[in-house]
């Protein structure tokens, strides 16, 4: 199962971020030491000549983190046909323990990546290196996560038999199954709508009065995240049900199938992408009072509000239009 | 104005043939001033020369243009300084072949994004300064060596510079040209231009348009 393209591109962008991140981590040591702005000794001009090559490392391995979670989630759903009983990715990621754990931390490293490259993008517009320490610090808390992520990665795919009979997303997400998925998925589908556009309201809403404003940064990116859940839940809950048009099917995979003509990815692209610029928004906020960044922070955490609100707004968009062009009836 | 604190530069570090340019350089050069720095070759007046200009980074020391410390910038802000700030003219030149004369003034200028009918005319006005109005369709290397280094200084001057930047001016000029050039330099330094220079052609270091002379050898100040 190893010698499959996308997971050989997977195996390896994830591979190769921990070994270039691994690689960087005696210099990010040095860095976080022996700093010193103020001293011209060869020592710190080395250390400023060589934080050009290592962030530009880094930003590429976050960069190339991003496109794998979409990677991840394709070739999860592509596989299925591969495997007996899987219908979609679930039937994929349910053939051993790792599926889901690894999908789980892909997520996790792609908004840590995200705010990582917000960090980056502001410190290379100062003239101080402002944000040098906090960024190596920074990398070398990523590289265990990055690293946790390669090996859930390795186990799953290691893992993947051909001759096991996996569960199919109905025995997930129905209504009578156990677990959190099951119960979020029995969740009724008027309380769960007013938590989705609520919440997509009030993230949109914050998100655009940060990037009028500059004001409630952190809350537009608490909010941002509470839109992400409650995004999860709704497509659980009833945007799934009114795709597929049938009750019982609350599949969250599903509807990246050609069947249903891509649609999920139409969901889920800005929903991510507008996550991780709200939480980008946040992971701004301590440093907008830098000397050096009072300019630069407010700037690019506006445009990353811009961009949140944008993307929760396509979502809310998005979702309405299947719900109205859907046949299904779930509120009378 | 330009202050230079314990500056080191090696080439290459770390390797058998490792060699020092320079070895603890503490300068202040005034502004719009002229000033010379005078050596043999090898003494390292050129390298200092590129590290003032932002051409080059010290292997140690830091320099300060204005109270801002301009040796530790990121890339990104030193090329807008070496823009602004500096006007090179190098010992050869360096004019790109197969442009004009008036095209190789105004190629600096084109990163900064100024419409370009204004500066053409800027352009055209430097090169008229500089008694090149008539020469200025003329491809570079159809120029003399007197004219080719007048392109040389229109085109160092087109963003405007607070300093300028000569590398051994008058090394491939007679004694005219040389006299010429000095005149030139006067002038610049008049308009309130900070002028520094490398030559140890006594025509330069002996005119009367030079305020300053720093002697170098071996990496180091000899005198100040």
């Amino acid at each position: 199962m190893l010698f499959q393209p996308a997971i050989i591109a997977l195996l390896l962008a994830s591979g190769i971020a921990v070994a270039m991140l691994a690689a960087a981590a005696p210099f990010a040591v040095q860095v976080i030491r022996q700093w010193d702005i103020a001293s011209g000794s060869e020592r710190q001009l080395m250390l400023e000549r060589r934080t050009y090559l290592f962030s530009t490392l880094a930003a590429f391995v976050m960069a190339v983190q991003l496109v794998a979670l979409l990677l991840f989630v394709f070739n999860a759903d592509r596989m299925a046909e591969m495997f007996v009983g899987a219908m979609c990715a679930v039937g994929t990621l349910n053939v051993n323990p790792y599926g889901f754990p690894a999908l789980l931390a892909q997520m996790a490293v792609f908004f840590l990546a995200g705010a990582w490259l917000a960090l980056n993008h502001v410190d290379t517009r100062a003239p101080d290196y402002p944000l040098v320490r906090i960024k190596y610090a920074l990398l070398l808390i990523l590289l265990p996560a990055l690293l946790l992520s390669f090996g859930l990665q390795l186990k799953y795919f290691l893992g993947l038999k051909a001759d096991v009979i996996t569960s199919c997303c109905g025995s997930l997400f129905s209504g009578d199954a156990k677990g959190l998925a099951a119960e979020v998925a029995a969740l009724k589908p008027l309380p769960a709508m007013v938590l989705f556009y609520g919440a997509i309201a009030v993230s949109a809403g914050l998100t655009f009065l940060h990037a009028r404003t500059g004001q409630v940064g952190y809350a537009a990116a608490a909010a941002s995240a509470a839109a992400f859940v409650a995004t999860l839940v709704g497509v659980l809950s009833f945007i799934s049900l009114y795709l597929y048009e049938h009750p019982n099917h609350h599949c969250p995979f599903c509807i990246l199938k050609p069947e249903y003509g891509h649609q999920g990815y139409w969901l889920y692209l800005p929903l991510f992408a507008a996550t991780a610029a709200g939480l980008g928004v946040g992971a701004l906020q301590p440093f907008r009072r830098v000397p050096s960044l009072r300019e630069v922070v407010p700037a690019v955490s506006k445009r990353l509000a811009q961009a949140a609100t944008i993307g929760f707004l396509l979502v809310a968009a998005i979702a309405t239009a299947m719900i109205a062009k859907s046949n299904l009836i779930l509120i009378e | 104005m330009i202050e230079l604190k314990a500056i080191r530069k090696a080439f290459n570090q770390g390797q058998p043939n490792e060699f020092w340019a320079l070895n603890g350089i503490d300068l202040s050069i005034e502004a719009k001033k002229v000033t010379v720095l005078r050596g043999p070759s090898g003494s390292g007046k050129t390298t200092l020369l590129t590290i003032v200009g932002c051409l080059a980074r010290p292997t140690s020391g830091r320099v300060r243009l204005a109270e801002d410390d301009i040796s530790g910038l990121p890339e990104r802000f030193l090329t807008g300084i070496r823009r602004s700030t500096f006007g090179f003219v190098f010992q050869q030149f360096n004019l790109v072949k197969g442009l004009s004369a008036l095209e190789n003034v105004m190629l600096p200028a084109f990163p900064t994004g100024r419409p370009h009918r204004e500066l053409r005319h800027h352009a055209e006005s430097l090169l008229d300064r500089l008694k090149l109005a008539h020469r200025r369709e003329a491809r570079v290397e159809w120029l003399s060596g007197g004219e080719q280094q007048r392109v040389a200084i229109a085109r160092a001057l087109v963003n405007d510079p607070k300093i300028l930047i000569a590398d051994e001016p008058t090394a491939n000029l007679d004694t005219a040209l040389s006299r010429e050039f000095m005149g030139i330099l006067e002038s610049l330094n008049a308009e309130g231009r900070t002028v520094i220079l490398t030559s140890h052609d006594p025509l330069v270091v002996e005119s009367a348009a030079v305020h300053r002379v720093v002697s170098m050898r071996d990496g180091q100040l000899v005198e100040n």
